[in-house]
Parts: structure tokens; sequence; C-alpha cells
């Protein structure tokens, strides 16, 4: 039946993503000169439908459950109650066999595959707030047994209402006993333990991942999706993370990541200090100049923490920023970090060290064989190389002010799937690099949706550690008083 | 036998999308009563387990070893030719019996009674009469599906304790009747079921009409690969779940069900249940469900 093989899978929508999600076919990597890989806009059909079975499916969580509030009226928050997970059976059953991991797998899918719409982006981004919330009883239960007892009496003040959901938990906001204003983000009871056990059905995951991300190493991306949500069933690891950036960026002028209350933090509880602004939606009646500002402080913030603290805060999700005006932004959500050791970061430096300022393409080529984004002796001219290669450089390749647009992260979404470039054929993403797509399929894609100006140039190089320019915009002046007292810390002791 | 071009029925979308229509459908949005069953049956607690479509086509397979049921699905309702339409209209029906109001639930079982009553004929292997609206009949395709709620439920489900079976068999005596069964000829216990499906036994054989629809339902031909691969787990479960009679009279085998096997089972079903969710109008059909629920463990 050739009818699953084409577009229809998208047309068909759902139906298409039971096929898509469980394809079993295997995916063939080229070699050195050889075996092309003959199925890839096959596949890569098939990936689109995946996502957009799991948008559509969180579009109608998220869009249903108010309708259904809505029309109850008075009754509203007792159908909420109603809804609420009461149990860890309740957990269980709405997060458990697979559900949860689909999420997760949606919500990493949005960065590593192409052809997604805003709409389903903004639809999968939905997809963790599609479970209903604890019921305060659960939320509370879940407080005792970590801090030892019910949150009325670990804290002065306890909202039992959630403000917001997190992908296996929700916030709830609550004022210390010394007085401050704090979130504290509790997990689902049984969540870990079932999400770990989902994760070791390694055989379906890499089904499901094969049609997810046809375009990728599969096992690698498998280890990595793994790794990364084993990693965020344990809080105390975000925690961790969330303080090394806090500190960081502690006194810095735009870049706001809030402190960990560390007393009220355990594996299944994270209190941090309270934050509130703008959405990301809200940006679009400000003026551009502010979001220029926003997007210049985004910008920052994700490549001097890849250069100088050498990490790499994985979600460049819209919900998980906040904005205050005058390019002023709360970070949230550490829970997807990843680290990287001076031989990771170093051939990244090199590359774009090599393309944008030594002008060098040989050498250029060269980093990109060493950190195995390029299989060595590609029958590829370095010409061919570069060509296909720079777009991703594009915004910083001239010293020049530049607007993001969607176009622009459209055509890097484009190029990075190209199945007709030759040099697809020998390009992969090494497993310790792949979520650093998420600059050129998440944040681009972000400053796009801002349609943000800026010299890039002349802020990259303010940031490359091979070139440590001098300050180039106000926020870049702004910075050199905390430059001056947080230096860029090389090697430092990781998290983990 | 005739197989109809495979590119007319065989599609797991028209199965997901219909069963999903099927299903919403069943589901009233401002019902005038708590229909046959209610929201604090133990009915509707197992409607809504995951393990539904395994449960439906255990039950199948065990409904078709009837050879004069068998005989009437297979000279009239014309599954060949839509075979999905009949597996949704199936699903719509039990939902309404399940879900609906009073009225619905009684006009649904109404319009089966009057289809019933053109199903008549001579089944070719026994050289017996049948009439679709035989009580006898009846009671082994009510039987066969409770039975399978149960079993599949507690082989690959959540638990069920066994006074919560016992109530679902005493519960589900009531669509029985509706469909034109006296009371008094239904089991309304586990052990009960279990010693009619026994007594009904030596009348039970797989005739080729079963084979061949059954070997449909297992692997329907021109099934996409990647569908294939979910069904094959679904049928596992199915043949898995049978009484070791009932699978050799079918001529199968299934390795048995280890803990491990078990959860890739659960596991595929989850994902499986995350795409029904994702059908329009299922999440909120399951909610409306859920809250009434909820609503009346409240007030109990």
């Amino acid at each position: 039946m050739k009818r699953l093989l084409t577009g229809t899978v998208v047309a068909v929508g759902a139906t298409g993503v039971a096929a898509a999600v469980l394809l079993r076919r295997r995916a063939r990597r080229a070699g050195p000169g050889g075996n092309l890989p003959q199925h890839r806009n096959l596949r890569l059909s098939r990936g689109l439908a995946t996502i957009q079975l799991v948008a559509r499916g969180g579009a109608r969580y998220a869009s249903s459950a108010p309708r259904l509030f809505a029309a109850a009226g008075e009754h509203r928050q007792q159908l909420r109650n109603d809804l609420a997970l009461q149990t860890a059976e309740d957990v269980a059953s709405t997060l458990g066999t697979m559900k949860g991991v689909l999420m997760k797998l949606g919500q990493m899918a949005s960065y590593i595959d192409n052809g997604l719409s805003p709409s389903v982006r903004r639809t999968l981004s939905r997809l963790q707030d599609s479970v209903p919330p604890m019921t305060p009883e659960l939320a509370a239960s879940v407080i005792e047994e970590e801090l030892g007892a019910p949150p009325e009496q670990v804290f002065a003040s306890w909202d039992p209402e959630p403000i917001a959901a997190a992908s296996i938990g929700q916030v709830h906001r609550a004022i210390t006993r010394d007085g401050r204003a704090v979130a504290v983000k509790v997990q689902y009871p049984g969540i870990a333990e079932t999400i770990a056990a989902d994760l070791g059905n390694v055989a379906l995951l890499r089904r499901m991942l094969k049609v997810t991300a046809p375009s990728q190493d599969v096992d690698a991306l498998l280890d990595e999706l793994r790794e990364r949500v084993l990693e965020e069933l344990d809080y105390r690891r975000e925690a961790d993370n969330q303080r090394l950036f806090a500190d960081y960026y502690d006194g810095h002028p735009t870049i706001v990541v809030p402190a960990i209350v560390g007393e009220l933090s355990t594996r299944r509880v994270i209190t941090s200090e309270l934050a509130d602004g703008a959405r990301f939606a809200d940006l679009a009646d400000w003026p551009q100049s502010e979001r220029d500002l926003a997007a210049e402080t985004i910008y920052r913030f994700v490549f001097r923490s890849l250069y100088e603290l050498h990490a790499f805060n994985g979600d460049p999700h819209p919900g998980n920023y906040l904005f205050h005006g005058g390019g002023r932004v709360t970070f949230l959500d550490f829970g997807l970090v990843r680290h990287f050791t001076d031989t990771e970061l170093e051939p990244l430096k090199q590359m774009a060290r090599y393309l944008c300022v030594e002008h060098d393409p040989e050498m250029f080529r060269r980093n990109l064989e060493k950190a195995g984004f390029l299989l060595a002796d590609a029958p590829l001219s370095t010409d061919q190389i570069v060509e296909h290669m720079a777009l991703f450089y594009d915004t910083v390749r001239e010293s020049r002010p530049l607007t993001m647009t969607g176009d622009y992260s459209s055509a890097v979404v484009r190029r990075f799937f190209d199945v007709r470039s030759p040099v697809t054929t020998y390009a992969q993403i090494p497993r310790s690099y792949v979520i650093l797509q998420r600059i050129n399929l998440g944040l681009f894609g972000l400053l796009g949706e801002l349609t943000a100006t800026a010299n890039w140039r002349a802020i990259a190089e303010e940031i490359w550690p091979f070139v440590l320019g001098p300050p180039t915009t106000p926020m870049g002046e702004a910075e050199l008083s905390w430059r001056a007292r947080h230096p860029a810390p090389g090697t430092h002791d990781r998290v983990g | 036998m005739t197989i109809p071009d495979a590119g007319q029925y065989a599609t797991a979308a028209g199965l997901i999308e219909r069963s999903a229509a099927a299903y919403v459908s069943g589901v009233p949005e401002h019902p005038a009563d708590d229909g046959f069953f209610g929201p604090a049956s133990v009915t509707w607690k197992i409607s809504g387990d995951l393990t539904g479509p395994v449960a439906g086509l255990r039950s199948l397979m065990m409904q078709a070893l009837h050879p004069l049921a068998m005989a009437g699905v297979d000279q009239h309702s014309g599954w060949r030719e839509d075979p999905v339409g009949r597996l949704a209209a199936t699903s719509a029906y039990v939902t309404t019996i399940s879900f609906g109001e009073q009225a619905a639930a009684e006009r649904a079982a109404a319009r089966v009674r009057r289809i019933h009553t053109r199903v008549t004929g001579v089944d070719e292997v026994t050289g017996r009469r049948y009439e679709a609206g035989d009580p006898a009949l009846l009671l082994w395709v009510h039987a066969a599906l409770v039975e399978s709620a149960v079993v599949v439920r507690r082989l690959l489900g959540t638990p069920l304790p066994a006074q919560d079976a016992d109530r679902y068999v005493a519960e589900m005596v009531v669509a029985a009747e509706l469909v034109g069964v006296p009371a008094g000829m239904v089991p309304a216990s586990m052990a009960a079921l279990d010693a009619y499906i026994e007594s009904v036994r030596p009348e039970l054989r797989c005739t080729p009409a079963a084979a061949e629809s059954m070997a449909y339902l297992l692997d329907p031909p021109g099934l996409d690969e990647e569908i294939a691969d979910i069904w094959q787990d679904v049928r596992y479960g199915a043949v898995v779940s049978l009484p070791d009679w009932a699978r050799e009279m079918y001529g199968y085998t299934a390795q048995p069900l280890t803990p491990a096997r078990r959860e890739e089972i659960r596991q595929v079903l989850g994902v499986l249940d995350a795409v029904f969710i994702g059908e329009p109008g299922v999440l909120e059909a399951r909610q409306r469900v859920t809250a009434l629920m909820r609503a009346a463990e409240r007030r109990a």
C-alpha cells in the first residue's frame, strides 16, 4: 500500500501518526563513497506526520479542556477539580505507557526535525500543558514526602492552586518562612519511575525516533533523548544547573536567572525565587526597539553560556522567558542543560573562526571533520561544503545590521534537511552536538518571530573567545563591569 | 471467497478515525440521564482502559467460533466490503449502550433487533438454520464480549478486583436484555459466565468463515507495514489471552506472555491511545465521562 508513503500521511493527520510512530524500517546511513540513503524524502514526510500527530493530540488537550470549563459556567472550578490528577494511579494512566515519553519526544522533535509550521510548533509547546493539574491534596502529599511536612507548615504561605504546568509537574506560588516569594515546582508522584520504565523500551523508542527524526543518527539521538529525559526526572540536577547559571549571571545588566532555595529543593521539588514578567506572546505588541533588545539578551545568553560557561540550556521554548523591558529577560527552566568539555567545544570555535574570521575554508572543513559533522574523505569539494554550511553562519559572516526573519530561520531549517544536497549524504550530527541543533532550529526561529535587528556579527565578536572584541552596543557596554567580576571561567567543575 | 481491492478497506486511517468518531458519537454531551449503567458503575470504569482494542479483537475471535453466529455475520453483514465500517458500527453500538441516555440506548438496541429479524439462513457447515434474533446466539455474543473485557483487562490492563469483575458481569445483564435475551438466561457473575462458556464449548468450532474472517482481522491484507507493526502487538494480545482450546481451534500459537512482553504491549497500546486521544472529540468525551464519574464518587 503506497498511499501512506506519500504526502497522504500528512493529510490524514493522526492516522498517519499511528503509522509513522511505529515505523520499523531501518534508516540507512551512507558511508563514504557508497550507499546513498534511498528513502529520505519518504522518511521526512513520515517524520512530519509523527510530529503533527503529537501536535494534534496536544492541541486537543489544551483547547478542549478550557472549552469544557467554559461550558460549565459556575461549576467550572468543580469540573477542573474533577479532571485533576487525584492519585499516583491517575498520573500513571495519564503519563504512563509511553504518553509522557511521547510528550518529551514531541518537545525534542520540535527542535530536531523540519517542516514545523509556527502553529504546529506552538501546539507542540502546549503539549506539556495538556496534562491536567494535580489536586491540591496530591501536590501537598509530594511536598510532605519530600520536605517532611505539609506545605502549610513548610512555607509561611502556600497557594494550593498551581500557577503553571511543567512538563512532569506543576508550579505553585509560596512565601518562605523568611519572607521570600518563591515558585515551587512539584513533580508528579510516580512519574520518574513510569518514564524511566518506558525509556527502557529501546526498540519502541527507536521505531518512533526513526520517523520523528529521519535525517538523524537514530541511535545517537536515542542515547541523547534517554540521557536528557532521565536527567530531567531528578530535579536536583536541574537545581544544580540553575544555580550554575544564576551564579554566573549574578549582577548581569539584562540576564536574570532566579536563585535556587537549596534547603527547599529535593529530587522531586525545586524551589526558586518567584519571577514575573511579560510572556513571549505579549512581545507582539511591544515596539520593535524593545523586541530587538530582548532578542539581543537572548542571543548573548545563549552564546555566552556556550563559550564561557561551556553549557547550553537546550530549551529555547517561548514559555521559558519572562520579559521586563529594556532588554531584561528572566530565564526559566534549566531541566535540559548540556555541558561541554573543552575538547567538544574546541572544533565549534575553530569552525566559526576559520569560516568567519580567518576565511580559511580548508581549516573550516578540517574542523568539521574533526568534530564529526562531516565524514572524512567525502568526495566533495571544499567549495561545495562551504557553500552548503555557510548558511548556518549567515548572521555572523559580515559585520552589518541584519534582521532575523522567519524566512531566514525557515531557510536554515530547509538547508539542514536538504536531502538533495550531496553534502547532506556525508553530514551527520555527532551525539554530543545533537542538542546544539536547537540553536539552528529553535533560537533562530524565536529571533525570527521577533524580527529582531542587530549587528549579530559584532555581538558575536564580543563573545567569541578567539576575538573577544570590545563592546559594540549599549548592552555590551553595560556588560563591562559585570564581566570584570565574572571572567570566563574556562574549565570549571562540571555539574554532575 | 473474494477479497476486495486492498486499498478500499485495509487502512488504519479509517480504523482509527472511524472508531474515534463512533466513540464520540456514543458519549452524549448533555445527557438527560445516566443511561443504563451510570458513572458509579464498573462498566464505565472498565470502558476507558487502554486495552480496549485487544479486548475488542479477542471478543470477535470468541464470537466467531459459534458457527451460527459466524454464519449470520458472514452471510449478511457485508464485512468484506467495509470491514472498518462494520467494526465502527459495533463500536458505536457498544459505546451508546454503555454511555448513552436510556432512550438512545433503547433506540440503538431496537434498531439492532430490527436488523436481526432479517438475518436468517442456513449455516453451510452444520446445515442448521439460524436466526440472528435467537436469544441463544445473542447470549453467546454477549458473553464473549463481557468475558473478553474482564480477561484482557486482567491480563494486560490495570488490576481488576474479583468483586468488580462480578459486578461488571451483573451490570452487563441489561445489555443482553436490550438486544433481546431474557434476563433469566444471562450469567450474572464470573462463575456463572465461565460455566456458561464451558457449556457452549461443544457447539463451537472454527468454520471456514471464521477462519477467513479472523485471518483477515489478524493480518489485514494490504496493511501498511507500520500499521502492521502496531497490529502485531494488538493481535498477539488477543491471541495470547484466548483460552487454550479456542486458540487450538484456530490453530494459532502464541509465545507465553512474559512480564517484559506485557509491558511492551502496554506501551504500544499507550501510543495507540495517544493517537486515539488526538482524534476530534475523543478527549472531550473522555473528560465528560471522567467528570461524571468523579461527581458520582463525591456523592458516594
